[in-house]
């Protein structure tokens, strides 16, 4: 019979921790108890209890029973899947003792469960696959010693750099002689604004997605590179606005501001216009993003608080939803066309603006109709392995196309037109996945890419970010980030120092551009940036070779 | 070394016998006499060839010249690998003079070459000391070890690189009288380098592009403009007076070896002339300041000054721009724990219509107060005997969070005690008057709390008896009469006001209504429901059937088969009493799964009736004794009882009260469609008796509020879900009942047992417990120690604590 409170006993849908991705390993025996896990668990997958045992002894040369009961105070991990252990490892990070640590379940069966209310799983992060990724097989195999000067990292001086932004073909040049000296005819056609940048840029993640101290602090540290190292870094705003203290400064030449479909700041932005000192590096029109392909976003009513919310000029605690698609979005002819016209036209054409859309066979299709698009300056293409603040788990584990090959073929079809020099590709997501920033960049580089974007790495290098493939944390959409990155709770982002997060930015990229030398002087270059020198990449995999149109060794 | 092998080996004289017969004479390639040799590069306008005349060099040293006067064309590595044990060679070297000239040359070698040299001069020198009257070209010097080099002219590109110094001997060192080429001395590992600078091929940079880069050991000593050098590898520092010294002692043979003399005054003028390049130590580097500037100095001198203050999100935030550590205190905290005392209902009293508050009652047990803990229950019920005690289903204990344990609290034990208590003390008296009409339980239950809070109540009963359907339809063996009795004579105690044999009529109530402040109907359901059916005429039904039993008229059943129509509760009373009285079988029949549960269904089972179902009625026979189904089947029934449930009489109501179904309709607090009007107990729809006892202490509630004319907020209580009782630290019981063993067994759900578990469990000393004045207690917490961890909300026998949002 059923108890009278009503309560609904049903053993069987107890889930066993087996059925849990991360299982907590506590130690009895190294345990305070002072509770410092519990406080610290982001989503309360553990929590003090009582345990009792009981031991029967006969110590006598005779049965002689005694049975001790002892209850004891321990640190358990619930079996709510509601209240799953995401492995993000806080416990074991205030541990003073060692006494706690969770450990990955790879016979989980949560996406099994994770669909409470008829929702399917939602998070953060990216693509939950812990494999080796096409660019993390890429090798350079094309080693300069006596067959090219053979150059050397450390002696000889470098040029890490790349353009962003529309180059026109040296026959369209407007070259004239003047005084004995060559120089360009500005007034005579128009002449679409490049920018002269470090080939790795930080890609789009906006105020919003990110807490107040991850984005000063990534800022802080791209004007670092630029003011003190000379590094010409830049990085993308995401979309989310810019704070107008930042677009009155002369930093703003550091960001390139994104619009997307929810144009969100955009009419701060236009307020800011005629008090801007510096125009931005470049405006971004996101169409796509790889880890979410033709999926919208949504910034939820609890997380617009009063800095949201001013910054992307709305009112406090409404939903804010990023459509999947431009409202205003016809035809890629009409519509990519139109955004370009309007956002060179608000920056008097003297910004480069490109659109920037998620890894798809169809990618090539944008691209040929930017290529006779004079004022495009650059296409990006975000992959499959991209991040995100929110999505569902389906559209991050299925839905994209992979950046290598489709970054090729766009470069290949770019050559095809004798227009590979004319159009920067600018390649995202996945890259530095297993740590291998520069390696990946540079491999990109050499399938063609100008330049490439990084997010995921970024919050993991410069602010530690827990989250990896194998689904650890990837809180980032409920406002619970252990490492307070991407929440706008103050006890929880007041623990990130923008201070070190700039710091660690400074290190990343100067280390980057360390291994950019240490890859690209072995194979003789070092002036010009090697895009497209494919001939110098090899592949274990004879399909992949073809695919890619690169050498196999094995 | 490998000269010396080379030359004593018999084979290798053989070889050079050969060699010598094919170029002939050979006495045309080389000239000795006595300690001299005279070695040509060139004889009879065909060029030697470096193999060659690498062996006519190592032939002559061997047939003991010292003294050699070479005249090059262009050979490779002259004047190296010369190892003339302890003795010195001196070669002088002219003409155009190939590359690595001196290369691996050994101590006691002494080159002096009367024009510029070619590349890598002085390759891995190893001690020779090498004068070049002219200009070395690229890579002189690279990788000396030992050894001195000295140039009238300038050097060329990346000289001096990969030079080092073997602690074994003396550093070498290289002397440029006027400038050296770009990529100077990279990856120098030790040496000293002197550049004098006089009148130099650049004019504004004697030391070329970017040198020292990698150079981790030597020194150089130069003078003159500089553009710069590898500034994370050396320094440019000022002369010590040592440096000055030995500078100026070498500087004296140097310049007499290229033929300077002259420029030695100008050269030694003074040391603020000249400057030298170090290499950091490898401590030094390590010490270095990797960033050029802080970050946080950055942000202070820098970005706030372009941005603001603050910082570029300042302007909107609220709170100090401080860092946190991840353990917190006070307002910093994410979670707080609140003794939620009471806060919740333990699941006995939520389980209770009455909600008696039986873990009151254990502890005022615990502590000592067992009057007190038996009075509590009056305040609560007129019948805790008879109700709780015999009749009731106990949907407390039913839901007793012990029961999960092992068994729950005897609350119906505890009810039973409560029997021979007198009535309890009424409040003084309020002057409002309340009439109650029908003497059952939810009657006698609103009049006894009505009474109670002082009020003066009417009580109307068509009876001649209190209590309605206890009184008249429970079988006298699972209630004794006498406890009844004993119950409702302590009911009488409380004086209210008693009309028996009164019914009720329209005109009746029309009158009772004017005359009180509040009638409450408590009429119960005393009109049988039957069904319609051929022969139903010849059917008892059941509120009959037990009133006549518990009046006194009892039927005769002997060796009659009876059945039962309807299997509910009644149903099981009514086949109990049948077989007191002398039937043969029952059997209980229901359309539907039977309804009767408890203490009824397992007395009727247990005397034997049987439960059929499901089984539609179709017709009774009486002559046949048989009872037909639609389903075409059939039943022998001697005797039948239709128990289908009673419906209210309510004939006598006015319009304004409004009835649903022939049920009064009421609200939450049993109001009905008349304010003034109350309707309790079964006359709203058939329950338990503790439902009506429920009712009636509820509507009581209300009803004083609303002649008091004060507002009223009732206090709607969650019960506390079962996982928040640690029932871990109770032992499975053994042993009889007794009030004290109930009262330790109750594990006081929601309700502080002031066990002080969470003061010992806090790590942080923050829980306290504090006790008031009045004898009361509390315990509390200090937020500047309370880290939030939850360990007193997780191991809280009681599940008082309670984790909330630090909001």
């Amino acid at each position: 019979m059923e108890p009278a409170s009503g309560l609904r006993l049903d053993h069987n849908h107890h889930l066993s921790l087996r059925e849990f991705p991360y299982i907590i390993r506590w130690r009895d025996d190294r345990c305070k108890r002072c509770g410092k896990c519990t406080a610290v668990c982001p989503v309360k997958a553990i929590e003090a209890t009582v345990k009792v045992q009981r031991l029967v002894k006969s110590e006598g040369p005779v049965p002689a029973p005694a049975a001790v009961r002892s209850i004891t105070h321990i640190v358990e991990q619930v079996t709510d899947m509601e209240r799953y252990c995401t492995g993000c490892g806080t416990c074991t990070l205030v541990c003073p003792n060692e006494a706690i640590e969770p450990e990955f379940n790879p016979q989980h069966k949560f996406l099994h469960y994770k669909n409470k209310g008829g929702d399917g799983y939602k998070r953060g992060g990216r693509r939950n696959d812990p494999s080796i990724s096409t660019l993390d097989r890429l090798k350079f195999t094309r080693i300069s010693m006596l067959t090219d000067p053979a150059l050397d990292a450390g002696r000889h001086e470098f040029r890490v750099r790349s353009l962003l932004g529309r180059i026109l073909p040296p026959e369209d040049l407007p070259l004239k002689t003047v005084d004995g000296k060559l120089t360009v005819d500005k007034d005579s056609i128009f002449i679409p604004p490049v920018r002269e940048i470090f080939p790795i840029m930080i890609g789009s993640m906006s105020i919003g997605a990110l807490s107040p101290p991850m984005w000063e602090g990534l800022a802080m540290g791209v004007a670092y590179l630029n003011e003190v190292e000379g590094l010409p870094v830049v990085m993308c705003s995401g979309e989310g606005g810019m704070p107008p203290r930042l677009l009155r400064s002369k930093y703003l030449k550091y960001f390139i501001i994104q619009i997307a479909s929810g144009y969100f700041g955009w009419d701060e932005i236009v307020h800011a216009l005629p008090h801007m000192v510096e125009d931005p590096a470049a405006i971004e029109i996101k169409y796509g993003q790889g880890a979410k392909p033709g999926d919208g976003g949504l910034l939820m009513a609890q997380k617009v608080l009063k800095l949201i919310a001013k910054i992307r000029g709305v009112p406090q605690f409404v939903d804010l939803a990023s459509p999947p698609t431009h409202q205003t979005k016809y035809s890629i002819e009409e519509a990519v066309a139109k955004m370009i016209q309007s956002m060179s036209m608000a920056f008097g054409f003297r910004v480069p603006v490109y659109p920037k859309i998620s890894g798809t066979k169809t990618a090539r299709a944008v691209l040929n109709n930017l290529a006779r698009n004079p004022y495009a300056a650059a296409l990006c293409i975000d992959g499959e392995d991209g991040g995100t603040g929110a999505a569902y788990n389906v559209s991050m584990d299925k839905m994209g196309h992979p950046i290598a090959s489709n970054l090729r073929e766009c470069y290949l079809d770019l050559v095809k037109q004798g227009k590979q020099n004319e159009l920067p590709l600018i390649a995202a997501g996945g890259i530095g996945k297993k740590g291998n920033l520069a390696a990946n960049a540079a491999a990109l580089i050499m399938l063609g890419a100008s330049g490439v974007a990084i997010g995921k790495y970024i919050m993991q290098a410069a602010a530690d970010c827990f989250g990896d493939e194998y689904n650890r944390c990837n809180l980032c959409n409920t406002g619970k980030c252990p490492r307070g990155i991407t929440t706008q709770d103050p006890k929880l982002y007041r623990r990130l120092d923008s201070d070190r997060v700039a710091e660690r930015v400074v290190e990343v990229f100067k280390a980057a551009d360390v291994e950019l030398r240490k890859l690209f002087a072995p194979m003789g270059r070092s002036t010009e940036l090697p895009i497209g020198m494919s001939d110098g990449l090899s592949i274990d995999d004879p399909a992949m070779a073809e695919r890619l149109g690169i050498n196999y060794a094995c | 070394m490998r000269a010396k092998t080379t030359i004593k080996k018999k084979s290798a004289v053989s070889t050079r016998q050969s060699m010598a017969k094919k170029i002939k004479p050979e006495e045309q390639i080389v000239q000795i006499k006595g300690k001299t040799a005279l070695i040509k590069g060139k004889v009879n306008g065909k060029r030697v060839s470096s193999r060659v005349l690498e062996e006519w060099i190592q032939h002559s040293v061997q047939e003991g010249a010292r003294e050699l006067y070479i005249i090059a064309d262009g050979q490779h590595g002259i004047g190296g690998r010369i190892w003339p044990r302890g003795e010195a060679i001196k070669i002088t070297v002219e003409g155009p003079v190939g590359q690595r000239c001196g290369s691996m040359g050994m101590s006691g070698t002494e080159i002096l070459v009367k024009n510029s040299v070619s590349d890598d001069v002085g390759w891995i020198n190893c001690g020779a000391k090498i004068t070049v009257l002219g200009d070395v070209t690229n890579g002189a010097w690279n990788a000396a070890a030992q050894g001195i080099l000295y140039v009238q002219g300038s050097g060329g590109a990346r000289c001096d690189t990969m030079t080092k110094h073997n602690p074994r001997f003396e550093p070498p060192q290289s002397w440029y009288f006027r400038n050296v080429g770009d990529s100077f001395a990279e990856f120098k590992a030790g040496g000293i380098a002197v550049v004098c600078g006089v009148n130099p091929r650049n004019t504004e940079n004697i030391l070329g592009y970017r040198p020292c880069v990698g150079m981790v050991g030597g020194t150089i000593y130069f003078r003159g403009p500089i553009q710069g050098y590898s500034e994370k590898d050396v320094q440019l520092l000022d002369l010590t007076e040592q440096d000055w010294q030995w500078l100026k002692t070498n500087m004296k043979p140097y310049l007499e070896a290229i033929d300077r003399m002259e420029h030695y005054k100008e050269l030694t003028r003074s040391s603020n002339d000249w400057k030298k390049l170090m290499a950091y130590t490898p401590q030094e580097k390590r010490a270095r300041k990797w960033f050029k500037t802080s970050t946080s100095d950055f942000r202070k001198n820098m970005w706030e000054k372009a941005v603001g203050q603050g910082g570029i999100f300042a302007e909107y935030l609220d709170h100090e721009l401080t860092l946190l550590p991840y353990i917190t205190t006070g307002a910093e905290r994410r979670n707080k724990p609140v003794w939620a005392n009471e806060k919740y209902a333990p699941p006995c009293a939520y389980a209770c219509p009455t909600h008696i508050p039986s873990h009151k009652r254990a502890s005022l047990i615990r502590q000592g107060k067992l009057n007190e803990a038996l009075e509590l229950v009056l305040q609560y019920s007129p019948l805790p005997a008879t109700v709780c005690g015999q009749i009731c289903p106990n949907l407390c204990m039913q839901s007793c969070t012990r029961g999960r344990l092992d068994k729950p609290l005897n609350i119906d034990k505890l009810g039973k005690l409560a029997l021979d208590l007198p009535a309890p003390k009424k409040a003084a008296a309020t002057g409002h008057k309340i009439a109650v009409i029908g003497g059952g339980p939810a009657g006698m239950s609103t009049a006894w709390q009505l009474a109670l809070k002082g009020h003066t109540v009417d009580l109307y009963e068509s009876a001649d008896k209190l209590g309605g359907k206890i009184e008249q339809c429970i079988p006298r063996e699972r209630l004794p009469h006498e406890i009844l009795e004993k119950e409702i004579s302590r009911f009488r105690e409380l004086g209210v006001n008693l009309h028996l044999n009164t019914r009720v009529t329209k005109e009746k109530f029309d009158e009772i209504y004017k005359g009180h402040e509040v009638v409450v109907i408590a009429i119960g359901a005393h009109q049988p429901r039957k069904i319609a059916f051929p022969g139903s005429g010849d059917i008892v039904s059941a509120y009959d059937f037990l009133k006549d039993i518990n009046s006194g008229k009892h039927p005769d059943l002997k060796g009659k088969k009876v059945v039962v129509i309807g299997a509910g509760n009644v149903g099981m009373d009514v086949c109990s009493e049948a077989f007191n009285y002398g039937a043969e079988s029952v059997t209980s029949i229901d359309i539907q799964k039977p309804a009767a549960f408890g203490a009824e269904m397992e007395i009727a089972k247990a005397k034997g009736t049987q439960v059929v179902w499901p089984r539609l009625t179709e017709r009774y026979d009486k002559k046949d004794r048989k009872l037909y189904f639609k389903d075409g089947s059939s039943m022998d029934a001697d005797f039948v009882v239709m128990s289908i449930g009673d419906v209210p009489q309510l004939d006598f109501l006015p319009q304004g009260i409004h009835a649903e179904r022939g049920w009064i309709k009421v609200n939450e607090n049993y109001q009905t469609s008349d304010v003034k009007v109350f309707a309790i107990g079964d006359v709203t729809g058939l329950g338990l008796i503790t439902h009506a006892i429920g009712h009636g202490r509820l509507a009581a509630e209300h009803i004083h509020y609303l002649v008091s004319h004060a507002p009223r907020f009732p206090e709607i209580k969650q019960v506390i879900p079962y996982e928040r009782i640690k029932t871990e630290y109770y032992d499975v019981c053994k042993g009889d009942f007794t009030p004290e063993a109930e009262a330790n067994k109750c594990m006081s759900c929601a309700t502080c047992r002031d066990c002080r578990m969470c003061e010992a469990t806090c790590y942080w000393g923050a829980i306290s417990r504090v006790e008031h004045k009045d004898g009361s207690y509390e315990y509390v917490v200090d937020e500047n120690l309370c880290i939030g961890c939850g360990f007193c909300a997780g191991i809280c026998p009681c599940g008082v604590w309670e984790m909330v949002e630090n909001v």
